[in-house]
C-alpha cells in the first residue's frame, strides 16, 4: 500500500470546499476523487481504490453519519468527518459509528493533513502487523506489553496499561470515553467518565515528561482522548517513509 | 364593591346580637348596681347607651336587638312591680314608648353612619390599591408582569387565592403560588384554547374538595386572561354570594384594564417579544449561511499559504496568511452571533458530568494558542485539583472567551497569567492582563450584551458579546464571574468561580498489580 500515492475520496456538497481540498491533497501528493452526494460516494468506493475517505456531515441527499456506517458495512477505509462545532454529542456518535477521526470546521490544511496522515499510519500499521507505538519520547511495546520512556521500562498497574494499549492502537486518532471505559472497566462503566478523568491523570503522571503540560495523552474535551502523533512522525507520502516506521522482522 | 360591603354577611349579624345581648346585661348590671346604690327609680334612657354602641358597631340589626332587650330589661327590673314584665303607671308607658322612638332613630343614624364610614373607608383602600396597580402596569415590561399585575390586584379585591393564565395558544400558568389542582389546569386550558366559546365560567372540585371557580377575565376581550379562584369549601349560598361580588369584581377590574389600556400594552409586549425572537431567529440563519462560505475561505487560505509557488515570496505568503486571520477572526464573530443567539431563544443546557479542572484549561490555552502566540503566557495549576461536578464545554468556552479578550487589550509582549484555586466552596480560575484596564463605567457595564468600552470602539474589533456569552455559560454551571481591576491601563484580572461538590465521586475498584 505504501508503493503508490494515496488516493483519497472526498464527499462534500459544497464545490468551494472541494475545490481546496482537492488543491490542497494534490499538492501533497494525494490522488483525489470527488462526490457530492452520498450515493455518489457509496458508489465510488465500492468501485475504486479508495485509501481515505473525507466525509461533510452536511450533506443534502442523506444523513453524513448513513454514508459512514454504510462504508464502514463492508470497509475498514479510514473515514474522517467534517463537523460544525458544538455537536460533541454528535462527533462522539460518529466515532461510535466507525468514523476515525474528525476535524472541526472551519479548518486549516495542515489540520486536516495532519489527522489524515495519522489515520492512514495506522492502518497501513494494523496492516503490517507493526507491534510498537512511539509517541515523542514515549515507546509503547504492543507484542512485549512494553512501555519505555525515555529508554527507561515504566511500571504500570494492568488497568493502566490496559487504558493505554487501547489509545496506542488507536494511535493519533480520537478514542472516545465510552469505548475506552468499555475496553477497560466493561460495558457497565461506560458512563462513569470520572474513573477515566482519575486515571488519566495517574498516567500522565507517569508517561507525561511534564504531566502539567500533557503532550502525549490529550485531551479532545467531551469527546475522548487521543494519543498524540507527531505529523512527521507519522507515514509521509510520497514514499520512502521516514525511519520511525521500522519494519517487523520476518 | 359598594353591594359587597352593604351586604352584611349573616355571621357578622349574629356576632353584633351576642354583643348587643352582653352590652344590654352589663347596662342592667351597671344601672341595677347605681339605683340600689342612690336610690334611682327610672333607668330606661340608660338603654340609649347600648343601642347606640351596638349600631356604630355592628349595624342595624344589633342595634334593633339592643333596643327591644332595653326595653324588656327596664320593664322587668325598673319599673314597678319590680321583677315583672307588668307596667302599671301610664307615664312609664309613655316612657317607654319614647324611648324606644329614640333607639329606632338613633340605632338607624348610627348605623348609617357606619356604612358610610366603612364605604371610605373602602374607597380609600381601593384607590390605593387600584393606584398601586396602575403604577405596577405602567412599569410592566412584558406580558407576564402585566398578568401578574392583574392576578394580584384581582386577589386583593377578592380577598381569595386567584390565579391568572394568560389566554392562547401558549396558556400557561403565570404564577404558581401552591399547588393548583389538574382538573382546574384543564377546564383553564380548555377556556384558554377558547374551545367553549359559549360558556364564560365554571366551577371545578379540585382534588382536596376545594371549590374553584375559572372563568375569563373579560368576555370581549381574551388578552385579560381566564381566572381560576380558590371559592374554599364554600356552600352553595355562600358561592351565590361570591359569585355577585366577583361579577362587581370582574366588571371593575376590566372597566379599569380598558381605561389603562391594558389590551394595548400586552399587544406591545407581545410584539417586542416577537421581534426579538425575529431578530435572533435572522442572526442565527444568517450566521450559518455565512460560515460555509468562510470555511471554503479559510481552508483555500491555508492551501495557499503553503504552496510551493508562494514560498518563494514572503509577501504572498504573508498576504495568504492574513486571509486565513481575519477568516479566522470573522469565523469567531459568528460563533459568537450563534452563542448568544442559543443563548437566548433556548438557554443554555448544561451538561454536567466529572471533569478535571486541569483538561478544561489546556483545552481553552490550545484553542487560543494561536491568539496567544504573541504573548508570554504563565501558567499556575496545581497538580493536586479536585474533579469538579461541570459542563467542560461550557467552561472551556468562557475560558476561551476572557483569554480572547485578555490577548486583544493588552500590549503584545506583555504577560498573561493564569492561575487556578481550590478553595473549600469553590474553584477559582483567574486570567490576569497587564493591559487597558477598567475604568469604573466599563466595570459596571461589561457584562451586558452588546456593549462594548468606549475607549476602545474605534481600535479594537468585537461585537459585544464575549463576556456576555461568558457569565452566561459560567451561570448555567452555577458559577459566578467577576473582573478586579485597578484602573484604566493598569491590567484586569477575571475570575471565574464554579462551585466544587463536597461528595467525592464515587470510589474505583482497587487497581493494585495483578
Amino acid at each position: 500500500m505504501n508503493e503508490h500515492t494515496p488516493v483519497v475520496l472526498v464527499l462534500d456538497d459544497e464545490v468551494q470546499i472541494r475545490r481546496f481540498l482537492r488543491t490542497g491533497f494534490e499538492l501533497n501528493g494525494f490522488t483525489v476523487h470527488e462526490a457530492s452526494t452520498g450515493a455518489e460516494a457509496i458508489r465510488t468506493s465500492t468501485l475504486r481504490p479508495i485509501d481515505l475517505v473525507i466525509i461533510d456531515l452536511g450533506l443534502p441527499d442523506m444523513d453524513g453519519a448513513d454514508v459512514v456506517e454504510r462504508i464502514r458495512s463492508w470497509s475498514t477505509v479510514p473515514i474522517i468527518v467534517l463537523s460544525v462545532r458544538s455537536s460533541e454529542a454528535e462527533k462522539v456518535h460518529l466515532l461510535e459509528l466507525g468514523a476515525d477521526d474528525y476535524v472541526v470546521k472551519p479548518f486549516g490544511m495542515a489540520e486536516l493533513l495532519a489527522r489524515v496522515r495519522v489515520a492512514l499510519r495506522r492502518q497501513s500499521r494494523a496492516a503490517s502487523g507493526e507491534p510498537t507505538v512511539k509517541v515523542g519520547p514515549l515507546t509503547i511495546d504492543l507484542a512485549a506489553r512494553a512501555v519505555m520512556l525515555s529508554g527507561q521500562r515504566l511500571t504500570l498497574t494492568p488497568k493502566e496499561y490496559r487504558l493505554l494499549q487501547v489509545l496506542a492502537q488507536h494511535a493519533g486518532n480520537v478514542v472516545t470515553h465510552q469505548h475506552l471505559l468499555k475496553e477497560v472497566w466493561g460495558s457497565i462503566h461506560v458512563h462513569d467518565t470520572h474513573y477515566l478523568r482519575i486515571f488519566v491523570r495517574k498516567l500522565r503522571q507517569k508517561i507525561e515528561p511534564n504531566p502539567d503540560s500533557p503532550r502525549i495523552l490529550v485531551t479532545e474535551l467531551g469527546v475522548g482522548y487521543r494519543l498524540a502523533q507527531d505529523p512527521d512522525n507519522a507515514w509521509t507520502p510520497p514514499p520512502p517513509a521516514p525511519a520511525a516506521t521500522a519494519k517487523p522482522e520476518v | 364593591m359598594q353591594t359587597a360591603i352593604l351586604r352584611e354577611s349573616a355571621r357578622d349579624d349574629v356576632r353584633g346580637v351576642v354583643f348587643a345581648v352582653l352590652l344590654v346585661a352589663a347596662t342592667t348590671l351597671i344601672v341595677f348596681g347605681i339605683i340600689q346604690w342612690v336610690g334611682l327609680t327610672r333607668g330606661s334612657v340608660v338603654y340609649l347607651v347600648p343601642v347606640v354602641i351596638a349600631a356604630t358597631r355592628w349595624g342595624q340589626v344589633s342595634a334593633l336587638v339592643a333596643a327591644a332587650l332595653g326595653v324588656l330589661c327596664s320593664a322587668f327590673f325598673f319599673y314597678p312591680p319590680a321583677y315583672s314584665f307588668e307596667i302599671t303607671d301610664p307615664e312609664e308607658v309613655l316612657n317607654i314608648i319614647l324611648y324606644v322612638f329614640c333607639a329606632i332613630v338613633v340605632g338607624q343614624l348610627a348605623s348609617r353612619l357606619k356604612t358610610q364610614y366603612e364605604l371610605s373607608r373602602q374607597r380609600e383602600i381601593d384607590l390605593t390599591d387600584l393606584y398601586a396597580f396602575s403604577r405596577r402596569l405602567a412599569v410592566a415590561f412584558d406580558v407576564s408582569e402585566i398578568h401578574a399585575a392583574i392576578q394580584d390586584h384581582l386577589a386583593a379585591m377578592m380577598q381569595r387565592r386567584v390565579l391568572l393564565f394568560s389566554s392562547g395558544r401558549d396558556a400557561s400558568e403565570r404564577r404558581t403560588a401552591g399547588a393548583t389542582p389538574d382538573p382546574v389546569l384543564r377546564k383553564v386550558a380548555e377556556f384558554a384554547a377558547g374551545c367553549d366559546e359559549a360558556a364564560n365560567e365554571a366551577t371545578v372540585m379540585g382534588d382536596d374538595g376545594e371549590l374553584w371557580l375559572v372563568r375569563s377575565v373579560s368576555a370581549k376581550n381574551p388578552d385579560y386572561g381566564v381566572i381560576a379562584i380558590n371559592l374554599g369549601l364554600a356552600s352553595k349560598e355562600g358561592y351565590a354570594t361570591l359569585r355577585g361580588r366577583l361579577d362587581t369584581v370582574l366588571a371593575d377590574a376590566t372597566a379599569t384594564l380598558d381605561r389603562l389600556g391594558v389590551a394595548h400594552a400586552i399587544t406591545e409586549a407581545r410584539m417586542r417579544a416577537q421581534t426579538e425572537r425575529l431578530r435572533d431567529a435572522l442572526i442565527g440563519s444568517v450566521s450559518h449561511e455565512l460560515r460555509t462560505p468562510l470555511a471554503s475561505i479559510l481552508g483555500a487560505a491555508t492551501v495557499l499559504a503553503a504552496a510551493p509557488s508562494l514560498q518563494n515570496d514572503p509577501r504572498l505568503r504573508d498576504l495568504a496568511q492574513g486571509v486565513r486571520e481575519e477568516a479566522d477572526r470573522l469565523n469567531n464573530d459568528i460563533q459568537n452571533l450563534l452563542d448568544a443567539t442559543r443563548i437566548s431563544s433556548e438557554g443554555v443546557k448544561p451538561y454536567i458530568e466529572w471533569a478535571d479542572p486541569a483538561d478544561i484549561l489546556h483545552a481553552a490555552l490550545d484553542r487560543c494558542s494561536r491568539r496567544l502566540a504573541q504573548h508570554r503566557l504563565a501558567v499556575d495549576l496545581p497538580h493536586d485539583l479536585p474533579l469538579i461536578r461541570a459542563d467542560q464545554i461550557l467552561l472551556q468556552q468562557a475560558l476561551v472567551q476572557i483569554l480572547d479578550n485578555a490577548v486583544k487589550y493588552s500590549p503584545i509582549g506583555s504577560e498573561i497569567a493564569v492561575k487556578v484555586r481550590a478553595e473549600d466552596e469553590h474553584m477559582t480560575f483567574s486570567v490576569s492582563d497587564q493591559g487597558a484596564g477598567l475604568t469604573d463605567g466599563e466595570q459596571a457595564h461589561m457584562w451586558d450584551r452588546f456593549v462594548r468600552g468606549e475607549r476602545h470602539v474605534g481600535t479594537t474589533s468585537g461585537s459585544g458579546l464575549g463576556l456576555w456569552i461568558a457569565s452566561a455559560f459560567v451561570a448555567a454551571n452555577g458559577g459566578s464571574i467577576a473582573a478586579e481591576s485597578r484602573g484604566p491601563a493598569r491590567g484586569t484580572t477575571i475570575f471565574l468561580n464554579v462551585p466544587v461538590t463536597h461528595s467525592a465521586p464515587p470510589q474505583l475498584e482497587s487497581d493494585e498489580d495483578e
